[in-house]
Formats: structure tokens, sequence, C-alpha cells
């Protein structure tokens, strides 16, 4: 965990298991939520927001590979295909009330109320959870390499396959489902550009991590750090491993919904390109790079390795040869740090906070 | 009939370029259980580089093809040493996505230098004519690919059988602690290893690359060795053969047949469906340790 | 000494990676950087390309043939005295790159226009380009993109996709069955010609024009097997081969590009399917036969434009292939001429055509999106040269033409095999097929 500033005792147990200890840290966080919410959206420009929303999507769906392999020790390799998955629902279900909205009073009323959005976001993050926990399911006999290559199975009979062939036929909309700017509403409220993604995706965020955090304290969250520090010692003690796997997956399943269903908002249609491969890898490569376990490093990651691939952008010739060069950025932060920062951003962090908290007795 | 026994052929001819690479995969994991999804990019590597000695230096294929081994030795002993020696003894995933970082890293730098393009072999290797054999129809680079695969299996049997480093590595599968206490380098078994991995997937990204040309996703090819691997059990040399044969069969039987009933790609998809149900069910494959775990 | 010893690794890798980079001497070509900044008045236009993805084989010219294009407008005249500057970013065939490329260039680089590639794409943002009243001339000549109803602000200057597969399906059956002696005593027995099309599935370029080709198969009478799945960039399609050699078809559409058409060619050649083939666009051009080689005889495919070094009539630009060719040598030195494809003269049959609608949108003083679109309309009949036959764009039909050229290779060479005109052959029904 974290050291406390120089000359601060806690003095009770609701005080060691408060969220936040110190009230400076209550309102350092609340300033950052201000700045957040209240700052950055009317002051940065429209492509500013946009690089936002895509480092807010990172971290959702990183949350749940977080989740798996930082909290359970569960290596997954196929998140991409539960985002998808949790994409194509939201999309679908958006579509067909918008569709049967004008001869239908049960889709009807979805779209009137601007309810068919909110509840696909449910739908999602269920059928993901399902989806996640089936192909989680060879977990309760194989583990290491062999759930790997399950996920990874997972990725392309999913993506590549199901929703490549069978899903985009679905309402005949081709191999693209088109979401029409204005389509997505909460309510009232019309998510028609960047800025309402925004305040979407802040708000998911902040609530993802709220939730990462206070699991990790809660009774499946030990189980699931049990099972990864030693799943034999773990099952001796009486945990259920096979119960815990399963809700892990299921856990991460609904996080990867939750990605996807939002994802769809800020983009203008949804295609099974979004989901390849890589990006699983990609995933896997922010909690590398943020530091696995830690809930702060994901985050970190996610805003490491988005703004290098803005960076990576403009230069000229990158631009021309984009790809390559993303690869190439990518798979070089994913050595260095393995090689040289094996404990990610978050422990540099970790170890930035102690410094400034013990200052100047920093041999405490 | 006539169909079935093509495809047969043709699953034969393709899977023993697979088993090949996918022996590569096995050395490596069975020397120093490093998992290796690089593999894709290893071949892709291999091949470019016999391409351009072939293409544009004018140099005869066999010598091209010597090049690529020599050049696929130095790159595998640079990795090696520079990327995976630092982590032994790291947890899994950190080897895991070392190898994955690799692969982004090698194929960002193939497409740098090669681009994307499909590139031939310029004048054409083998004949382009096709050698009949009764109804079946076989082209010449297949049979070329098979021989070589075939030669290069001898080779590495005799190698692992019949020679002292070969002798050493089997040693250190086995038994690392028993093999360092006895004057094995470990160091140097992974080295090997490593070197042979990329002048085996050098060899199988040359032979893919010579049927219709070479372009990135030869790459493809290092995701099929998965499943190859699995069902051979993962450290076991002849499984990985018997599984990159078996799944180049399976591949083009599901490519003939099913692609009329469950139309798009499943011709790419069943190898790695396939596996997950193996995992389900014979999560050691045919012919791996069954590992028994304690605290 | 375990510093050095890193330090003489890393020198001992670089050696290697320098040694990789001589073995592909020529190999990769780096275009130039973006072009020099312009002075006071300037027109910003974005560039969607792939130079790194599955079409990266066409699309990589087409990229080359946009810069030139672009240098030759402003060498002449620009906009009306106002340069244009180019944004060109690369997008890998990636649709998500695509939006965030597509939202930096509406709110960062604030460009007036946009010069799209793929179908996925282009088609995907359409809605959004409507919205945007953005003008998007896409390389995707889909023909979803052709009814203004749904996506007024979505053009190209060659006959779309469905067009031109109606026209190579009329061409081979008016061409070679009905003419060639191989097929007399079949055509005598009165049965029907067999044909299959091969085309990757998931990819909206590929599935466009199915529907259509299908269905003038019909009206024709022909005999239609299944349709086999091949990647963009499959190199091994024996199994898809021998499938369709249980159907045994007459005639092949090919519906990829340039390295899946060839691969699938010689595998065709090699498993002796005996069929004959038919390319849409963008799988036909120079590349073709040196990927295939002799798999590549007698393959019919559609050409939008003249090829690359072909003589044509200048056309209201004014702009000869002499041009054309000038400007290739002096923006891209390092690309050889004769590796130049047919691509180049399709970018710029895409931009000459943006700049003549932008010249008279800016005449008419509303050089923005709406003021663009309506200048489009305005064109009829209006031929650009390079061999691309005239186009108009009617207020409510936006395909840009009827007829189209069809080629065949022959020793290696390209000649022209027939010129059909769907609007003539059926007045009746060329209305009834927009859009789709």
């Amino acid at each position: 965990m974290f050291r406390l500033p120089a000359g601060t005792y806690f003095q009770s147990y609701r005080q060691a298991h408060s969220f936040w200890p110190t009230r400076f840290m209550a309102f350092r966080m609340i300033v950052l939520l201000i700045v957040l919410f209240a700052v950055v959206p009317f002051t940065f420009s429209n492509y500013a927001l946009s690089i936002a929303n895509r480092i807010g999507y990172t971290i959702l769906a990183a949350m749940g590979v977080q989740l798996l392999i930082g909290f359970t020790g569960q290596l997954t390799l196929g998140h991409a295909a539960f985002v998808a998955v949790g994409a194509y629902v939201s999309a679908i279900f958006t579509l067909t009330a918008a569709d049967n909205a004008s001869f239908s009073p049960f889709w009807g009323f979805l779209t009137q109320t601007g309810m068919a959005y909110p509840l696909s976001i449910l739908l999602a993050c269920l059928i993901a959870g399902l989806w996640s926990v089936l192909f989680g399911l060879p977990s309760a006999r194989v583990k290491g390499f062999g759930i790997i290559l399950t996920t990874m199975a997972a990725q392309f009979i999913t993506v590549d396959f199901v929703i490549a062939q069978y899903v985009s036929q679905i309402g005949g909309r081709g191999h693209y489902f088109s979401i029409p700017p204005g389509s997505l509403k909460i309510g009232g409220w019309a998510l028609t550009g960047d800025r309402d993604a925004y305040f979407l995706m802040l708000i998911l965020v902040t609530g993802v991590t709220v939730a990462m955090i206070n699991w990790k304290r809660t009774r499946p969250g030990r189980a699931w750090i049990a099972i990864r520090d030693n799943d034999i010692a773990a099952e001796i003690l009486g945990v259920d491993i096979v119960r815990y796997k399963l809700l892990a997956y299921f856990a991460a399943g609904m996080l990867a919904g939750l990605a996807g269903s939002f994802w769809i908002t800020s983009l203008f249609f949804v295609s099974p390109e979004h989901f390849v491969w890589s990006n699983s890898l990609w995933w896997v490569g922010v909690i590398l790079i943020g530091g696995v376990g830690a809930v702060d490093g994901t985050i970190f990651g996610a805003i490491f390795l988005e703004l290098m691939l803005v960076l990576v952008n403009s230069f000229a010739v990158a631009n021309i040869l984009f790809l390559y060069f993303k690869d190439i950025a990518f798979g070089l932060a994913v050595i260095l740090f393995l090689l040289y920062e094996p404990n990610g951003l978050s422990y540099r962090w970790w170890q930035v906070k102690n410094y400034f908290y013990l200052w100047p007795f920093s041999y405490k | 009939m006539e169909l079935l026994l093509q495809l047969l052929v043709s699953g034969i001819l393709v899977g023993s370029i697979y088993a090949l690479v996918a022996l590569g995969w096995t050395l490596i994991y069975k020397s120093s259980g490093v998992l290796n999804l690089a593999m894709g990019e290893l071949t892709l590597v291999g091949a470019y580089v016999c391409l351009s000695l072939y293409n544009n230096w004018g140099v005869p294929f066999p010598v091209a093809v010597l090049g690529s081994l020599v050049m696929g030795a130095i790159l595998g002993l640079l990795v090696e040493r520079l990327v995976l020696r630092p982590l032994i003894g790291k947890p899994v995933l950190t080897v895991i996505m070392v190898t994955v970082g690799l692969s982004f890293l090698l194929r960002g730098l193939v497409g740098l230098i090669w681009g994307t393009d499909t590139v031939v072999f310029d004048p054409p290797v083998f004949p382009a004519e096709p050698i009949r054999i009764g109804p079946l129809i076989i082209s010449p680079v297949f049979l070329g690919g098979f021989v070589a695969s075939l030669i290069l299996l001898a080779f590495f049997v005799w190698f692992f059988q019949g020679t002292r480093w070969g002798l050493a590595m089997q040693a250190t599968a086995d038994d690392q602690m028993a093999a360092l206490s006895l004057g094995v380098s470990a160091k140097l078994v992974y080295a090997i290893a490593w070197a042979i991995a990329f002048m085996a997937a050098g060899v199988g990204g040359i032979f893919l690359g010579s049927i219709n040309g070479l372009n990135i996703s030869v790459g493809h090819l290092g995701l099929l060795v998965l499943p190859a691997v699995v069902l051979g059990g993962l450290n076991s040399v002849p499984g990985a053969i018997a599984g990159g044969l078996i799944i180049g069969v399976l591949q083009n039987l599901t490519g003939g047949y099913l692609d009329g009933f469950i139309p798009g790609g499943i011709k790419d998809i069943f190898p790695l469906a396939f596996m997950a149900v193996i995992l389900l069910f014979k999560p050691y494959g045919l012919w791996g340790w069954v590992k028994i775990e304690r605290v | 000494m375990q510093t050095r010893k890193t330090l003489w690794m890393m020198f001992a890798s670089l050696i290697s990676l320098l040694a990789m980079l001589l073995s592909a001497c020529g190999g990769a070509a780096t275009p130039e950087g973006p072009a020099p900044a312009a002075p006071a008045e300037v027109v910003r236009i974005g560039s969607i390309n792939d130079t790194t993805g599955p079409t990266s084989d066409v699309g990589k010219d087409y990229a080359l043939g946009i810069r030139e294009a672009v240098a030759y407008v402003n060498d002449h005249g620009g906009v009306n005295g106002k340069l244009i500057e180019l944004f060109q970013y690369d997008y890998g065939y990636r649709v998500p790159e695509a939006i965030t490329t597509y939202k930096r260039f509406r709110d960062q680089d604030k460009v007036v226009a946009v010069l799209g590639w793929g179908t996925g794409d282009t088609s995907a943002l359409a809605p959004t380009v409507t919205q945007d009243k953005m003008p998007y001339v896409s390389a995707s000549y889909s023909a979803e993109l052709t009814d203004p109803s749904k996506t007024p602000y979505n053009l190209f200057f060659s006959t779309d996709y469905s067009t031109n597969a109606r026209a190579a399906i009329t061409a081979w059956y008016e061409e070679v069955w009905l003419k060639d002696a191989r097929f007399e005593s079949r055509r005598n027995a009165g049965d029907k010609p067999r044909f299959v099309a091969f085309y990757s599935f998931p990819t909206p370029y590929s599935s466009a024009p199915i529907k259509a080709i299908k269905e003038q198969a019909e009206l024709l009478g022909f005999e239609i097997g299944p349709d086999q799945d091949i990647s963009l960039t499959a190199l091994d399609t024996k199994s898809q081969v021998l499938a369709a050699s249980e159907f045994g078809p007459d005639l092949v559409w090919h519906g990829n590009t340039t390295m899946s058409v060839a691969a699938a060619l010689k595998d065709s050649a090699a498993l002796e399917l005996g069929a004959d083939h038919i390319v849409n666009n963008w799988g036909y051009d120079e590349n073709l036969p040196r990927l295939a080689g002799d798999a590549a005889e007698g393959v019919i495919g559609i050409v939008p434009s003249a090829f690359f070094g072909e003589e044509t009539e200048p056309g209201v630009p004014g702009v000869t292939m002499a041009d054309v060719m000038e400007y290739a040598q002096k923006y891209n030195p390092n690309v050889p001429p004769e590796k130049r494809l047919v691509r180049t003269v399709q970018a710029w049959g895409d931009v000459l055509l943006l700049w003549e609608a932008m010249k008279r949108a800016d005449a008419a003083g509303d050089l923005s999106g709406e003021g663009i679109l309506k200048a489009f309309e305005t064109l009829e009949n209006y031929d650009l040269g390079l061999g691309a036959p005239p186009v108009t764009f009617a207020p409510t039909d936006h395909r840009p033409g009827s007829a189209v050229n069809l080629y065949i290779i022959r020793g290696g060479q390209f000649e022209l095999l027939a010129r059909v005109d769907l609007k003539e052959r059926w007045p009746e029904l060329w209305p009834t097929w927009l859009g789709y």
C-alpha cells in the first residue's frame, strides 16, 4: 500500500479502512475531478476531447484485463472479443429500437423516453459477461498457457468468425453498422459529439475505478488475489476456485461490455475491425506498462500508450507509414518496460508520492 | 473421392511446413519454458531475407536459403541475448508479453523495410507446370517445401540424438538442475534453441512465400503453429511434427467441405476452435507431459 | 564490464538491422514530407490513404498520385488563385483509424473536402459526412454511395462497382460465350454458362457489387454456383478453387485487390479450374501479369482510366499523360516509371474532379461543402481526359457514368476488349439500378 505523510498516524480501524485516509488526499482527488468535469470539456478542442475519449475507452477496456490478470492471475489475450460483443449488442439494440420505433409500442416507448441506449448498456454488460464465462470455462481444467490459448481462440472465433460473418448480417446493414450522430440518447440527452461522449466517459471511468478499488477489498476480491498468489493454497483454505475464477471472468466480461457500449458513442459506426487481436494485446500492454495489479496503473498505462500514438502520428513520415510505426513503438515500449521497469508506471508514481510524503525525512 | 485425395495431399504438403515451424516453437518451449508468440514474425523475417537476396542481389536460390539461415541464426542469438536472457525466471506473463512485444516490433520493422505488397520470387524458383500423379495435381513448390521440410526434420532429429549440443539440449529440457550440475551451459542451450527456431521458421516462411508470393499475411502462420503444438502436447518433438501435419490436413478438409455449409473463413478459424476443444478435453495434448502440481 | 557487453550487443543488433535494410535495397519507397507551407490564401483538403494495410498493393500508388496531382493543381493556378494545402494520412485500411483521421480533418485541420479511400470507412462515414456537409471524394466506387437522397456528399469520378460488374459479365457473355469456338457445342446444346464469385465476404469493397452481378447473371441466363470467400491478403486459395471446381464454372468474378486476385488466378491455373476470369477494377492493373505470370493470360477486367503512360486525348482540364508522368518523376523520382500503376491516373481523376468542382464553387462565391456539392451537380458530360469516360452528376443520380471499358490481357499486354454502355443497352432498367 502507500506510506502516510510524515507525522500522520491512524487512530481507528475506520480510518485505516477509509477510501481516502487523509483530508489532503480527498481534497486532491476532488480538485482533479472538478478539473476533469468542469474545466477540461470547455477549454479543450474537439480533437483533444476525442483523444481523451480514446484514453477513457482504453482505461475501461483495460480494467477488465487488469481484473483478470492483475487480480485473479488468469492471463487473457482475447479481451477484444468481449468488448466487441458489448459494442455489437448495444449497437444492434439501439438501432433496432430506432428502426421499429414507429410501429411497435415497446420499441417506440424505449426510443421516445431515451431509454434504449441505457438499457442496451445493461444488456451489453450481461451478454458480454456470459460470453466471457463461456470461454472462461476451460480455466477450471487448465491454467497458464492453456488459458491464454483459449482466450486467443475466443478472439478469433468471436470477432473474425461469428461477428464478421454472421452478426454483421443482422438487419441487412452490411459489414459496418452505421450509427448516425444523435441516434444514441440517454433520457433527453443526445450524445451527438465528442463533448457529450467525454462526459459519459468520465462518469463511467470514475465509477469503474471506484468499483475496482473497492472490489479488491471485498470477499471475491480477496479470493481472486488468493487464487492469483497460489491457487492450490487458496483451495486448501476453502476458496471455491472454479466459482471465483468464473466470477472473475463474468466481472471482466461486464467491464468489457461497458467499454464496448461506451465506445460506439464516439464512433460513427461499429465494424469488426475495431476489435482485432492486436487490441487485446494492446490492452495487456497497457496494464504491463501501467503496473500489473494496480488500478491506477491501468490509467497511467492507457494515458501513456494513447499519447505515444498521438506523438507517433505527429511525425510526417510516420503519417504515411503510420501502422508500422505504431507497431514498432508499441513493441519497443512493452519490451523496454518489461526489461527496465517491470513494476510499471504505477510503481514509479508510488515512489514519487512517497518521496513527497516523507520529505524531508526520506530515510524513514 | 478425387477431391478428398487432393485435399489430403495438399494438407500434408502444407502441414509439413507447419510441422517445421512448430518444431522450432517446441524447441524453445522445451528447453527454456518460453511460450513464444512471435513465431509468425520469425517466418516473415527469414522469408524476406531470402527473397531479397534472391531478387535484389541475384544470389542463387540454395545460397539465398543458406544466407537466410545464417541471418536467422544471428538474429536468434541476438534476440535471446538482448531480450529473453534478462527475463530468465520471471513470471509467465512477462515472458509471453515480451514475445508479443517482439512480434509487434518485428512486424513493424518488416513492414518498414519491405512494405506490405505481395512480392514473388523472380524468376520463379519452382516451375509453374503442375506434376500429375494419377488424378492428383501437385505443384512443384509444394513438393519442394515437403522435401525441404523432411530434410530439415531429419537433420534436427540427428542433431538431437547424435550430437553433443543436441544431447545437452535434451538434458536441459529433461532436468535443468541435473544438466547444470553436469556442466551444461543453460545459456548456451537457450541461445541455440532460439537460433534454431529462427532458422526453422525462416525456411518455413521461404516455402510458404514461394507458393504464391510473400506478404505480411504469411505471418498468420505463426497462429496456426499454436494449435499444432497444443495438439502435439507442447513439449514433444514428434508431437509437434504430427500436430503440424494434422492441422494442415484438417485445415484443407474444412476449407473443402465445411465452407459450403458454414460460409465465411471457416478455414482460418477451424484450427483455433479445434485447439480450444482439445484444451478442454485433453489439456496435455497427444504426447505432452502430464504435470502434477504440489503446493 | 557488463555495460560494455550490452553496448556491443546493441551495436551488433544495429548492424544486423542495417544488413536487413541493405538486403532490401530499393524496396520501400518513403514519400516526401507534406507540401510546403502555403502563402496567404489556402484551401485545405484532407486525404485518407492506405499505404501500409491489406489494400496497400494499390493504395500506395494512389497516395503518390494524389500528392502529385495536387502539386500539379497548385502549379496551375490552384483553385482560382487559392493554393491547395494537402493533409495526407495513412490509416492502414483500419476503419477505426479512418474515424480518428476524419475527426482530425474536421476539427483540427478544418478541411473543406476529403479524398477518401476504402468502401467500409467511406460508407460508414457517409451519414456523418452528410451531416457535416463535407464533400467526400472516395476511391471507393461503391454503388451504395451514388444515391443522392441518402449520401449526397459522397462522390467519385469512375463508374461504380455494380455498373462495372454488370458490364464485365455482359461483355464476357457477348464477346466470349456467344463468339468463342470453345463453347460452340454447349451453346448449340442450349447449355447455360456457369458462374462463380470469388471475393472476401467481410470486406465491403469486395461484397459491394455481388448483388448486382448476380442479378445481371440471372438476367443473361447464367447458372450461379456457390460463392467462395478469399481474404484480401490470401496466399493459398487451393481449397476455394477446389470447392469451385466441384461446380465447374465457366466464368469467375474476382472481387478483391490485385495480390489476392493474382493468388486465386495462379491456383486456378495450377488446379486446372478451366474457367475464364473477370476482375473488378482494383484487382486489375499492371501488377497482375507481374504477379500471376501466365495465369493472367486472357483475364478480362475493368479499367476506369488510361494506364500509366498510355497516350490519351486531353480533356477539359487539359491534363495529358505527359503531365502525369512528369509530376511522377519530379515528386517521386525514387519510384521508377515502370513500377507506377493505373492507380496514379485514378488518383488524378479524383483530384481533377474535385478541382473542377471547387473552381466552380469558388467562382460562384461559395467554397463551402454545400457550394462544392452544388458545383458538382452542374457537371454534365464533363470530360476529365486521361482516358476516363465523361462524368455527369444529376441532382437525383450521382452515378458518374454508364459506359465501361473492358480490357483483356493478351501476351502480357492490355488490349481493349469492349466498351459496354448499360444505359444504352437497358434504358428502362438503368434508373432502377441506382443505389446498390
